[in-house]
């Protein structure tokens, strides 16, 4: 059976288009409940509801002036008649700018000549816009191609109203008391299905869409790559956004006048830390030799002063290696491998590609008894892990690393693209901190995959979302 | 990183092959293929080799790499009469300078093309922006040795290059365009280095520009090329602008810089020596390398190698300027062995893993959030006062104690870090006012309180009839699903509704706020529709491990 609102609805309509206010007044019921009907309706295939957008015209201030006062070709005709033809005087009448408006409509007529300084009328013009103004005034039907010249003059502008349609499909006529529509409590509990029949539905008629509660895509990602990193053992580590110099740059032997250390590219904090912590001293005291001289890592260090205030400096992180260093230097023992992903800072211009923070995968692998082989051989494992079956090697650079290598994994229709970086920990990093035994560390941009694997060419839409893309983009992209 | 233009007919004579080999294997030796034209192929070049930033290096380089001349390059140095002399003046302002002639050369346009493409990358580079290093190249012809490296006042004046009349020094610094870009170096100076000749006539005033009367014209065979800054930089830039010019087939002449105290010549093209231990190569590259697979790859990246009994004895040009540590040299074992040749193998450190309290409390909470209907979505932890603060009617608090600042921010929209999630999620709602209702979000993340991190849950729901219970019951199922005991309290929480806003308390302690979001609020966003939410504080509920 109809629910009750339905068999009110359908009942006092005949098959035909109603607006929602008509449907109202026949069926003696509310706008909300004659579209909630309405709705039903449609899903029993009985009903369509339309959206109609219609355009209100309007006149603009400038059409109510030229229909008070004529248009300007109008009102230079009448001052060409009268036998005033010089262009400067013309030009003081009416003032240049309408002056320019007139001419260019009376030439586009074919009506004047212009010769010597002087307008010539060659045959008088008709003016039709003024009744066209009147039409729209009154809100009158006007055709488009009229329409079109007076939107494009700015004379009429319009607002667009939406109205909702009910168009009546099919009545169900005598059946609809006896047909079962909507399956109550009442009609199981009687047992009076077994007597009636089921009203059909057209089941080809689409429903309202509903949208799934989900994981935005890109945290589908990053778990994805929590969950190869945790099923090849590696533990997860997780620290501040806010971070000193020190840790950011300094363990990892980032020479203090580098230029990724300046302001340009880091976001700096107005604070600086004490580094007081006696663990911290130590490692402060080892790694200020080592960017001085080398200490007895065998580097011949940086040269020059290491200035401590520079390393107290707070600043957001620029890459989660921040973090894992941290950590190693906590945990200098092997065996250990750790991870971290977690978000990171840039001091970038936004574009499609750039952003001022992202996200950052990392891992270390800590041992004696590894080295660039066995590096190259986690690479190939984890992107194997990662879906990227085919990748190669190149050399690539990175301060903190030696020898560094620049993975590249193929993707059909891209060919190969470089994906991250990696490298084994320089002694520089290592030994000041106490690190026993040789670092494997890798790390790559999240948005970067996401990219590949979402297919995304601009990155924005990932940290301003958009609910329509979120809604639409599948859990599963095949 | 610089990117360096090689142009195919020189790059192609200067290496002898074609450019099919040449682009097949330039990315092996260490760089990044930008854009490949008819003409040229430019290249990135890592900042570790400022001596690939010119095609002269880049050929010496593939030539080792191909097999086409492999080993150490011997560099002479030839003597002769030239001579700097150094007044202590300049011990304050830029102290070190090296000198260099180059005798003998065809200046080509070519030549001149990729002579100033090296110096601003050199500048660009291990001169930090001219700051530690820069360069002048001189018509050697113009000048009248011995030269002199002092200091003169501001109101020295001279006809700079690319001008025609005499300026001051202090001229120079504010009118010049490239005084204006560099006069920061000199910034608070009160004498400026310069350099002359023994006329008086003027070289150049380092590291801003060179005097016109020097320019490189057409007729010019034998140059002066003077380094000025405050360290090693200096004589590595040298270097590689010297063994550069000398495979363009110069012939390099030695200048004596004297010093109050002692006396250098420059350029010093003596190979370095760096023992290299036969065990550290094999235990940092993962595997076994004969002698004689050592010395081809070493030789290949154009090093002298002699073998001694447990060690490597290598020479290393005098044009690297990045050898730091026999790590650097074993890379070079790497490369020159090929990273293609060498076989991926998977290590055998035996670890547990263990996922991090922070991210297991998210995932679960992640499962209860989607479980009530609510579409997860992430946001910029950059923000500022204003959207956190005014537009949520609420005060803003300390900075530092509890917010945090960024220095130089970038656009007023990113000024702080972020101390609460929903007013982030109010502006999602914001630009997608034309998306069908109901819209429910949520997001679980950091925000960060007193420079610490924190973990907060924060959620809004927004739709014609959303209202106080709506809120109310989701956050009861949240305290229900995470066994907490909680009461409920009155809020003062100018964001919300009086009398419809909530604290929500654990063992005492506020940990979250709900209720309906004030209209107010609602219009600052430009929300038209009415939003309930709620923002829980995780940290306090959970165990959520520890932060480094």
């Amino acid at each position: 059976m109809l629910s009750p609102v339905e068999v009110t609805l359908i009942k006092a309509l005949e098959k035909g288009k109603y607006s929602v206010d008509e449907a109202a007044k026949k069926a003696k019921m509310n706008r909300d409940a004659v579209l909630k009907a309405s709705y039903l309706l449609q899903e029993k295939g009985y009903a369509e509801v339309t959206v109609e957008v219609t355009r209100k015209y309007f006149l603009t201030d400038e059409g109510k002036r030229y229909l008070k006062e004529g248009l300007p070709e109008e009102r230079l005709t009448e001052l060409l008649e009268k036998g005033i033809e010089d262009i400067k005087e013309l030009q003081q009448r009416m003032g240049k700018e309408e002056f320019g408006i007139a001419l260019g409509w009376l030439k586009k007529k074919g009506a004047v000549e212009v010769k010597g300084g002087k307008v010539k009328l060659v045959k008088k013009p008709e003016f039709e816009e003024r009744n066209w103004l009147k039409s729209v005034e009154k809100g009158e039907e006007l055709d488009d191609s009229k329409l079109k010249t007076l939107l494009r003059r700015k004379l009429v502008d319009y607002e667009e109203e939406k109205r909702i349609f009910i168009v009546i499909k099919d009545v169900p006529e005598a059946e609809l008391g006896e047909l079962i529509a909507d399956l109550t409590p009442e009609i199981i509990r009687s047992g009076e299905w077994r007597n009636r029949e089921f009203l059909k539905y057209d089941v080809s008629v689409p429903a309202r869409d509903i949208f799934v509660a989900k994981l935005h895509p890109y945290e589908r990602i990053i778990r994805e790559c929590r969950m190869i990193f945790l099923d090849m053992g590696f533990t997860e580590i997780k620290g501040n956004y806010v971070q000193s110099a020190f840790w950011n740059f300094d363990a990892l032997f980032q020479p203090q006048d580098h230029p990724a250390r300046e302001m340009q590219d880091t976001f700096y904090l107005d604070r600086c830390v004490d580094l007081k912590e006696e663990e911290e001293v130590s490692f402060v005291k080892r790694v200020k030799e080592t960017h001085e001289n080398g200490w007895i890592t065998g580097s011949t260090g940086w040269g020059g002063r290491w200035d401590i205030n520079k390393a107290r400096q707070l600043v957001l992180r620029t890459h989660t290696t921040a973090i894992t260093i941290h950590y190693l230097a906590l945990n200098p023992e092997p065996p250990i491998k750790a991870f971290c992903i977690d978000r990171v800072y840039r001091r970038e211009t936004i574009d499609a590609t750039h952003l001022p923070e992202f996200d950052q995968l990392e891992g270390v692998v800590l041992d004696k008894n590894v080295g660039f082989r066995q590096l190259l051989g986690m690479l190939k494992e984890f992107f194997a892990k990662m879906g990227f079956e085919d990748v190669r090697f190149r050399p690539g650079y990175f301060p903190y690393t030696e020898p560094s290598v620049e993975p590249e994994v193929y993707v059909d229709e891209l060919g190969w693209v470089e994906l991250g970086g990696a490298g084994v920990f320089r002694k520089e990093v290592t030994e000041p901190l106490g690190i026993k035994g040789r670092v494997l560390a890798w790390g790559l941009g999240i948005g970067r995959l996401a990219m590949l694997k979402l297919g995304m060419k601009d990155l924005r839409r990932l940290y301003l979302p958009d609910l329509g893309w979120l809604r639409e983009v599948p859990m599963i992209k095949r | 990183m610089p990117v360096v233009t090689l142009y195919w007919d020189e790059l192609e004579e200067l290496v002898g092959v074609d450019r099919e080999t040449i682009l097949s294997k330039l990315p092996m030796i260490g760089c990044d293929i930008e854009r490949v034209s008819e003409e040229h192929v430019d290249v990135e070049f890592f900042p570790n080799r400022p001596d690939l930033y010119s095609v002269e290096g880049v050929a010496r380089a593939l030539r080792g790499f191909l097999g086409i001349e492999t080993g150490y390059k011997k560099y002479e140095v030839k003597q002769a009469n030239w001579k700097i002399i150094v007044d202590g003046s300049v011990r304050d302002v830029r102290p070190r300078i090296c000198g260099c002639v180059v005798r003998g050369l065809e200046i080509t346009d070519e030549v001149i093309r990729s002579l100033m493409e090296a110096q601003e990358d050199l500048h660009w580079t291990i001169g930090r922006n001219r700051r530690k290093m820069a360069i002048g190249v001189h018509d050697l012809s113009v000048l009248e040795f011995p030269l002199r490296y002092t200091t003169v006042d501001s109101s020295f004046s001279f006809v700079p290059l690319d001008f025609e009349e005499e300026m001051t020094i202090k001229e120079i610094l504010e009118k010049h365009p490239k005084g204006k870009a560099y006069s920061y170096i000199l910034e608070g100076c009160t004498r400026y280095p310069i350099i002359l000749d023994s006329n008086g006539g003027v070289v150049s005033l380092p590291p801003i520009i060179n005097a016109n009367r020097t320019r490189l014209t057409e007729k010019t065979t034998d140059v002066f090329i003077d380094v000025t800054g405050f360290d090693k930089n200096v004589d590595k830039a040298m270097n590689i602008l010297a063994t550069m010019l000398a495979d363009r087939g110069g012939t390099v002449e030695g200048v004596e810089v004297v010093y109050g105290d002692h006396v250098e010549v420059t350029p010093d093209l003596t190979p370095s020596k760096m023992s290299v231990d036969r065990s550290e190569v094999e235990a940092l590259l993962g595997f076994e390398l004969s002698d004689g697979e050592v010395i081809s790859a070493l030789e290949k990246m154009r090093y002298g190698v002699i073998v001694r009994d447990s060690y490597f004895e290598v020479l290393v040009p005098p044009y690297r300027a990045d050898i730091m540590h026999p790590w650097d040299i074993i890379e070079d074992v790497a490369i020159g062995y090929g990273y293609d040749r060498i076989k991926p193998e998977y290590p055998k450190t035996a670890t547990i893993g263990r996922a991090h309290n922070w991210n297991e409390v998210r995932e679960l909470i992640k499962e209860l959030m989607l479980g009530l209907g609510y579409l997860e979505v992430i946001t910029f932890t950059l923000t500022n006062e204003r959207y956190q603060y005014d537009y949520m009617r609420r005060n803003r608090p300390e900075a530092w104690k509890y917010y945090t600042p960024v220095m130089h921010p970038l656009t007023e929209e990113h000024t702080i870090v972020r101390t609460d999630i929903l007013p982030k999620l109010l502006e999602v709602l914001s630009v997608n006012t034309h998306h069908p209702l109901p819209q429910r979000i949520f997001e679980v993340g950091d925000v960060v309180v007193g420079m610490k991190n924190r973990l907060r849950l924060s959620a809004c729901s927004t739709h014609a009839r959303a209202n106080f219970a709506e809120v109310r019951s989701v956050i009861q199922a949240v305290m229900r699903e995470l066994d907490l005991n909680w009461e409920v309290d009155e809020s003062d929480d100018e964001a919300f509704i009086e009398g419809r806003r909530a604290r929500i308390i654990v063992e005492g302690e506020d940990v979250g706020v709900f209720g309906e979001v004030h209209p107010e609020v609602l219009e600052n966003f430009g929300i038209p529709t009415p939003v309930v939410g709620f923002e829980i504080d995780l940290s306090e509920v959970f165990d959520v491990g520890i932060l480094l």
